[in-house]
């Protein structure tokens, strides 16, 4: 029997805003995670820092609050230690593309089988509603002094060209397809990012409910939208990436949610790992065991002087 | 002062051979049983830019120190004569091209226009013209250095001739003309020649065949003609196998003995070679595998290092400087969360890129307090390839049983020098872990009912959080005023346990008689640069003592009060690689006691037992109590 959604709840007090579109996003996960029947001790919510960084406390299952910008390096440790628990990021659009836009391009480059939820609402909330990178050049939300100057960044199109094997983009306030997104990331083998829109009742008066309400349509109901790579074919990835890309490109009178792409045929880094050590699924570094009973190390004399022989010279008159 | 002990050096442009020169020559030196350390200096450049090898061989001991003048130069090109013919010894060689005679001091375009006029005017004041063959002429009939001339250009054609060669490839041979001709002067027995290609080679047999016609051919001209002066006398060192490696090497073969099983990197001088060594060395079979993974940058190197921790892998990242200067928020995160990883560290020249190719010990008070905000650490140093190899496995030990990150701090001396050694005796070495649980329901990472929490790994069977707050038992941010003093102690006074653990012998060692005449202070590399200086002063009837530094936090105070106190403060002199004496200063912190005499060094350069042995009589004759070093090229 799976695992009631109440199971994933912490118990602690959730210091979001009231209406704050995070709750949203939580709820989906709470409802993900249970009908995926996800195992809390193996499964891990990695946060940055912001009002999404302090997901992780709220959910039980392990939690690690790590660094501004850093909860994808912080995950991938995690993942490529252990690679049977299941990891998912959250972080804020300031945290992920912002400060740390180097590792959201390197976990695409990579693919490795990590969710992440970007947590988007174009301001930088705990500190006051400073703009952040997917607030468009223009827009002067209640915080800023002046319109903001510089030019928002488009997450889906840069998963996309970051190599991310998943790309979707969900709603925070449509949660049962939000849920279903969730459920789909984690179930894909690779990376996967879901860019979540989620209006800051408090900072953000322009990207609001009503803002999104009225633009919001689902890609899976236009008529013949295919967003998956069903072969190996570069063309046909290629095809899938130029539609999902040109899809991102839509925000105005309408903004489009659900998958925008998707491959599951493309190597995991997982996968490229055994390839080169063929134990590492099997025995991957969390789980080796690297002592003998007596507490020694496993590379006892014999086996140094084997393994590194390329560095020891007998010397020519071999006294010993 | 060792006179059977051979200092030589080979000089030429970056790309040119110089380090297969130097691996193929401490190879074949070592199969003939002499203890071997060869450092090389070089700039941050792929191809010209002037390099050299300097190189220290013995028959009676295994040196860790260099030292000047040399016996023997051999140079690739002109730019190597104008640098280093001061480092000649008289009576010494200087092995070169028939070419580079003609070559103009002003037209070496590699050289940097600030030593160019430098040398311009020492030239000038010897009175010496501004081509190599005045300075080679000059150092022969001044400074009884004979010249080996050589034709490089008909050493190359008559391969080339021999073996089919196009002419163009056949350049890639100078070095082991260079090599011959050493061979020839020293008497490196063709056996030994031989086993040095094969070591360097492997199976190209070809390649084998071509180097050792062409080092045979030249080593029999030059030994026809100038007999073998710097032969060595046979070994006496009672050894039938050497471990030959750099310090990056001894650091990676540790870490693979410790059980290191991450490892995160991003390249940087000089720390990138032990990743590279260790991404060779990655899969032991049914025995294991190590994970390096090459980052984006610094900050996921040890942000994943510490997430990999997290899981139970044994994890470390390897750095110098710059990267530890990325790394230094995700080490406060390690800090407060107690994660066990540990940061091989490499200290180059600084600030910023400061001198990137070259060594210092200035980033011992960064490692010291790098981060905002206090908490328990361990920084433990290294004095040579030996004791880092022990102290790289013990780190992991440390880290682990403490739940502290670990910096372990080196430097580019010890990194890029390959030295010879015995092999190291893994029969007492031991792989402790810490207290591991598998958590369970209602698991608290961060029990308060001991210092140091028994520790459960995320997928164990238990849930936990981790935060960069301050937090409660469990993980969960916390602020209340009472329990985060709680909190904040428990992370403290791991420095009480660990000072009160920690074995004396990790953390200091003194060398040398008791009640000496003078003491030196130091740590690092420095240590047997010291050792030596000392012995040499001991001849000229000074007993002197060497404090070794190892541990810096946390600082064996009493240990170093103990022997300060019995000292007459004048007599004691801190011998480091910086401008502020840091060490010194860390004494002065921990102990309240001031060394007012310092022998120092911060031009990238090593400090030499020649230099330093000058430096300690002037100290100790009161004339002066700050020596600042300068020797090297």
């Amino acid at each position: 029997m799976a695992r009631n959604p109440s199971t994933y709840r912490s118990g602690l007090w959730i210091d979001w805003c009231p209406g704050c579109g995070n709750f949203g996003i939580i709820t989906a996960v709470y409802k993900a995670f249970s009908e995926l029947d996800l195992d809390p001790s193996k499964t891990v919510v990695v946060g940055g820092i912001g009002c999404s960084g302090k997901t992780p406390h709220f959910i039980n299952v392990n939690g690690v609050h790590s660094l501004h910008g850093r909860a994808i390096p912080f995950a991938t440790g995690i993942k490529l230690a252990n690679p049977e628990l299941t990891v998912v990021v959250n972080g804020g659009d300031g945290d992920i593309l912002g400060i740390g836009m180097g590792h959201f391009i390197a976990l695409g480059r990579r693919n490795v089988d990590i969710t992440v939820i970007m947590h988007d609402n174009g301001v930088y909330g705990l500190t006051k509603g400073q703009a952040a990178p997917t607030l468009k050049r223009g827009i002067k939300t209640k915080a800023l002094s002046k319109p903001n100057i510089q030019d928002a960044i488009n997450p889906i199109a840069i998963a996309l060209s970051a190599g991310y094997t998943f790309v979707a983009r969900g709603y925070s306030l449509n949660i049962d397809h939000l849920k279903e997104l969730i459920k789909q990331a984690i179930s894909h083998k690779g990376a996967s990012f879901i860019d979540v829109l989620q209006p800051c009742v408090v900072y953000n008066n322009i990207y609001t409910r009503e803002f999104y309400s009225e633009r919001i349509y689902v890609l899976d109901e236009v008529g013949d939208w295919d967003p998956e790579v069903k072969s190996e074919r570069v063309d046909e990835m290629m095809q899938k990436i130029d539609q999902a890309w040109r899809r991102s490109l839509e925000w105005g009178d309408k903004i489009p949610i659900g998958i925008f792409y998707k491959n599951p045929n493309y190597s995991t880094f997982e996968e490229r790992l055994s390839m080169e050590v063929p134990t590492y699924l099997e025995k991957p570094p969390a789980k080796q065991v690297i002592t003998t009973s007596e507490g020694r190390p496993i590379f006892t004399g014999d086996v140094f002087r084997e393994f590194f022989s390329k560095y020891i010279i007998r010397t020519k008159n071999n006294r010993r | 002062m060792n006179e059977d002990e051979l200092i030589l050096m080979i000089g030429g442009p970056q790309g040119s051979g110089l380090e297969t020169t130097a691996q193929i020559l401490t190879s074949s030196l070592a199969y003939s049983g002499y203890g071997v350390i060869s450092d090389r200096e070089y700039y941050s450049n792929i191809t010209g830019r002037h390099s050299y090898i300097h190189m220290n061989v013995s028959p009676h001991r295994i040196p860790l120190d260099l030292t000047y003048p040399v016996k023997l130069l051999g140079a690739m090109d002109a730019e190597t004569i104008f640098t280093h013919f001061n480092d000649l010894d008289k009576g010494g060689f200087v092995i070169y091209d028939r070419s580079v005679r003609g070559r103009k001091l002003d037209s070496i375009v590699s050289m940097p226009p600030i030593t160019k006029s430098r040398i311009r005017e020492v030239l000038e004041k010897l009175g010496i013209g501004r081509d190599a063959g005045s300075l080679i002429d000059y150092l022969v009939e001044n400074r009884g250095i004979t010249g080996v001339e050589l034709d490089f250009r008909s050493f190359l054609k008559d391969i080339s001739n021999k073996f089919g060669i196009v002419s163009t490839q056949a350049t890639r041979y100078t070095s082991s003309i260079l090599v011959g001709a050493l061979a020839g002067l020293i008497d490196i027995e063709r056996d030994a020649i031989e086993y040095g290609l094969r070591r360097r080679f492997g199976s190209r047999e070809k390649l084998i065949k071509h180097n050792i016609y062409l080092i045979d051919k030249v080593s029999r001209q030059v030994s026809e003609e100038y007999g073998t002066p710097m032969k060595l006398p046979p070994s006496k060192l009672n050894v039938g196998e050497l471990l030959v490696a750099s310090g990056n090497d001894i650091i990676a073969m540790a870490k693979v003995v410790a059980g290191l099983r991450f490892q995160s990197y991003y390249p940087i001088t000089p720390a990138a070679d032990e990743s590279f060594f260790l991404e060779t060395y990655n899969n032991f079979g049914d025995k294991g595998s190590i994970l390096v993974i090459q980052t984006e940058d610094e900050i996921a190197a040890i942000n994943s290092a510490i997430g990999a921790a997290l899981a139970g892998a044994r994890s470390a990242t390897a750095t110098s400087g710059p990267g530890f200067s990325l790394m230094v928020e995700g080490f406060g995160w390690a800090g407060i969360n107690e994660v066990p990883v540990v940061i091989t560290y490499y200290q180059r020249g600084g600030p910023a890129t400061g001198l990137p190719t070259r060594g210092a010990q200035s980033d011992l008070m960064y490692s010291l307090f790098a981060s905002h905000g206090e908490f328990a650490r361990i920084v433990l140093t290294s004095g040579d390839h030996i004791e880092a190899f022990y102290d790289a496995i013990e780190a992991f030990n440390l880290a682990e049983k403490y739940q502290v990150p670990v910096i372990h701090l080196l430097d580019k001396f010890l990194a890029n020098s390959i030295v010879t050694m015995e092999i190291p005796d893994l029969s007492s070495v031991k792989i402790d872990r810490g207290e591991i649980v598998d958590g369970g329901p209602g698991y608290k990472r961060f029990d308060l009912s001991k210092t140091i929490s028994p520790r459960a790994f995320i997928g164990s069977s238990a849930v936990m959080w981790y935060t960069g707050s301050e937090h409660d038992e469990y993980g969960h941010t916390n602020e209340d005023p009472v329990f985060t003093a709680r909190m904040y102690e428990k992370r403290m006074e791991k420095l009480d346990i660990m000072d009160k653990e920690i074995p004396l012998d990790l953390r200091i060692r003194y060398y040398g008689e008791k009640n000496p005449d003078y003491l030196l202070v130091g740590w690092g590399f420095v240590k047997n640069t010291c050792l030596k200086a000392i012995d040499n002063l001991k001849r000229k009837g000074l007993k002197g003592g060497y404090l070794h530094l190892r541990m810096f936090m946390p600082f064996p105070v009493k240990y170093v009060e103990e022997i300060l106190e019995d000292m007459d403060i004048s007599r004691v002199i801190a011998v480091e690689h910086d401008y502020m004496v840091q060490s010194a200063l860390a004494i002065s912190l921990f102990t309240g006691i001031r060394i007012r005499n310092s022998i120092v060094k911060y031009n990238g350069r090593p400090i030499y037992v020649h230099e330093l042995t000058e430096a300690i009589e002037k100290v100790l004759s009161g004339e002066d109590n700050r020596v600042v070093l300068t020797y090297g090229a």
